[in-house]
């Protein structure tokens, strides 16, 4: 086999090498002349407001966030609207009980026991089963994480052109650790399971984002860019 | 407009406007010819949308294959409950990043699918659950049910026909169980996303235990192309019994990877070599995976079929979610079936035994194995766990779990065997 390989599962030598800047589906140049807005859609979307603009799509805002703030109130003003929205969506309010996670996650930056039991009293269910359904998914951070959480698929696709390498690029340039968060408190590095953005290895999301394409030697630039 | 990489063979239906972000915006879609189907489907009785459907012959994308008319038909009729149309955007399968790309370039063609379907069923709201890692797609998605319901679209008396379709967006928390449909209705019930017993199948007991169909995104965008241009116009691709276009996922070790739309039935051996270039580097190709990390995997030997449901089961897989992941013979199969496995693992919802218990087993023998630890009576084991996982639980999770385990062992034993007598991982380089 070619020395290029240099493992098993690195990327072939003949990987697509005309790239322009880490970050998007498309930045290999696939997408011929097209913006990284116009790629990610940024500009067609626009600023969801906090109060969930149009009933249909509330509970759909972005929960994994570098702004947080642990002490942050959950239901008021814009927030207390927004769960209003949502209740009146589904014939159950148990129904809005993800949704309204969510929220409380994208405040507060995880799911505390105390947030978890704000959740329950004003849902009106117990707490014990909301604990139950938020340990269920893995979105969930039960415990505080970094600004920044990094995911990295290693997942049989992106695993199959490089995706542990991907890893530990990060690992070593953040100086994290697997599911730890750095000291300074601006890293969590995370492995994870398949992303859905398979034809672009190796998929990684940082907070709400998805960065494609992703190489080793990327790993740098796209950590600066964070800042 | 280019999307990552196009070919002359492919017959973009749903893919047209991918690349294109025009298409994306209300204005752009309407141009493009966008709610026509709408305003007709509007205009027939929901029986004669179904029928058209059904007449198509479209089956689900999601995996299953079951034919979408027909899940429709199994509606009871409009008695006093609501009935819902829940659209399955948890796209988690392995390989698999179609609904991503239809939504995050097309998706008014999912609003319009939903209003259509919405419309065939009799229900008054459609629910659109998406993975929660979508948060981008999600986004776009949500704009544009914000424009439909602007414009009249979505909402009280839909483009002035009487009747009122509601649509909700509903983000998922990071769960490969809720793209099982009854796991993600009970997620969308705000529940653990643990698939339910069938019967009652969804169509009697569904979201809120009343009627509903749950439909994929690519098959809901594809039924609003047959309710425009008729059942037959969509039976001129494909073959009797798989009718149309669909898109393939390409990944893994193939120079050109990302969505092609081919008819169904096209060649496969032509798809990966000619559609998608091949490997990178020219290397021989080792194995393939058709449909998605849960179908059995097959060998270079054995492309040369269709790429529809009765061929893809005559070889002794299954055409999925058309998530084609290819691997050159660089490939540690061992190490890739024990990444897929402890996937399962990580996935099980721990509901039935055969399943919580088989999918971490198989991880940790797999593991011994890739260590260099493993004897052949592992294999042997892994046989007879594999076979206790399959058709044994409420929902094939544990079944997907097993594919990749026998087929593999079945089809490349001698990497099993040489693993165990070259323990380091750089075994398959020396070879």
């Amino acid at each position: 086999m070619s020395a290029s390989h240099g493992g098993t599962d690195s990327p072939p030598s003949s990987w697509p090498q005309a790239r322009q800047n880490p970050g998007f589906a498309g930045d290999t140049g696939e997408f011929a002349t097209l913006s990284e807005s116009e790629v990610r859609g940024n500009a067609y979307v626009g600023v969801r407001p906090r109060d969930g603009g149009n009933p249909a799509v509330a509970g759909t805002l972005p929960y994994q966030v570098a702004d947080k703030d642990p002490a942050a109130p959950l239901f008021e003003g814009a927030y207390g609207e927004r769960v209003q929205k949502i209740l009146d969506r589904y014939p159950d309010p148990q129904a809005a009980l993800l949704p309204v996670l969510h929220m409380a996650h994208e405040i507060r930056g995880f799911l505390s026991p105390e947030t978890m039991d704000e959740v329950a009293v004003r849902l009106g269910l117990s707490p014990a089963y909301v604990r139950g359904v938020a340990t269920f998914y893995t979105m969930y951070n039960l415990g505080p994480v970094g600004k920044y959480l990094i995911q990295v698929c290693t997942n049989i696709s992106c695993n199959l052109c490089g995706g542990d390498a991907v890893l530990e690029a990060f690992l070593q340039a953040t100086g994290a650790e697997v599911g730890e968060t750095t000291p300074d408190g601006l890293y969590t590095v995370m492995e994870v399971e398949c992303l859905g953005a398979c034809g672009f290895p190796t998929a990684v999301q940082i907070n709400d984002r998805y960065f494609e394409n992703v190489r080793p030697e990327d790993v740098p630039a796209l950590l600066e860019r964070l800042k | 407009m280019a999307y990552p990489y196009r070919h002359p063979s492919e017959v973009q239906v749903l893919s047209k406007y991918f690349g294109d972000p025009e298409a994306r915006t209300l204005k752009g879609w309407e141009a493009r010819g966008g709610y026509q189907a709408l305003r007709k489907a509007l205009g027939m009785s929901p029986a004669d949308v179904v029928n058209e459907v059904k007449a198509s012959g479209l089956r689900g994308r999601g995996g299953a294959g079951f034919p979408t008319g027909m899940k429709w038909s199994f509606m009871p009729p409009k008695g006093d409950k609501p009935h819902f149309l829940v659209c399955n955007a948890d796209e988690s399968e392995p390989g698999t990043f179609k609904d991503r790309e239809l939504i995050r370039w097309t998706p008014h063609a999912l609003v319009e699918g939903c209003l259509i379907g919405a419309h065939a069923i009799r229900a008054e709201h459609a629910f659109i659950y998406i993975r929660g890692e979508f948060f981008e797609p999600a986004q776009i998605l949500a704009r544009a049910i914000e424009e439909a319901y602007e414009a009249g679209y979505a909402g009280r008396n839909v483009m002035g026909s009487g009747f009122d379709i509601d649509i909700t967006l509903h983000l998922g928390a990071g769960a490969y169980i809720c793209g099982e449909e009854t796991g993600l209705l009970n997620s969308l019930e705000g529940r653990r996303g643990e698939p339910r017993i069938k019967p009652p199948f969804p169509a009697i007991a569904g979201a809120f235990r009343l009627p509903t169909a749950v439909n994929n995104v690519e098959s809901l965008i594809a039924a609003a192309h047959i309710v425009q241009n008729g059942a037959e116009w969509y039976r001129q691709w494909g073959t009797e019994k798989s009718t149309g276009t669909k898109l393939f996922c390409v990944s893994g070790h193939v120079k050109r990877p990302g969505n092609y739309e081919v008819p169904l039935g096209f060649n496969f051996k032509e798809f990966i070599y000619d559609v998608c270039g091949g490997t990178p580097d020219g290397r021989p190709i080792k194995a393939v995976i058709p449909g998605g990390s849960s179908v059995p995997m097959l060998t270079a030997d054995e492309l040369d079929i269709g790429m529809d449901y009765e061929a893809m089961a005559a070889a002794g897989t299954m055409l999925g979610c058309g998530s084609v992941i290819v691997m050159d013979d660089t490939t540690d199969i061992v190490k890739q079936v024990r990444r897929m496995v402890d996937f399962y693992a990580h996935e099980s919802c721990g509901q039935c035994t055969p399943c919580r218990e088989g999918t971490a087993w198989a991880g940790k023998i797999l593991r011994r194995i890739e260590n260099g630890h493993g004897t052949e009576a592992d294999l042997q084991t892994l046989m007879e766990l594999s076979d206790n996982m399959s058709g044994k639980t409420i929902c094939v999770l544990s079944d997907a779990c097993a594919a990749p385990i026998t087929s593999s062992i079945q089809k490349f034993r001698g990497d099993y065997l040489a693993r165990m007598k070259h323990p380091e991982p750089a075994y398959a380089a020396a070879r």
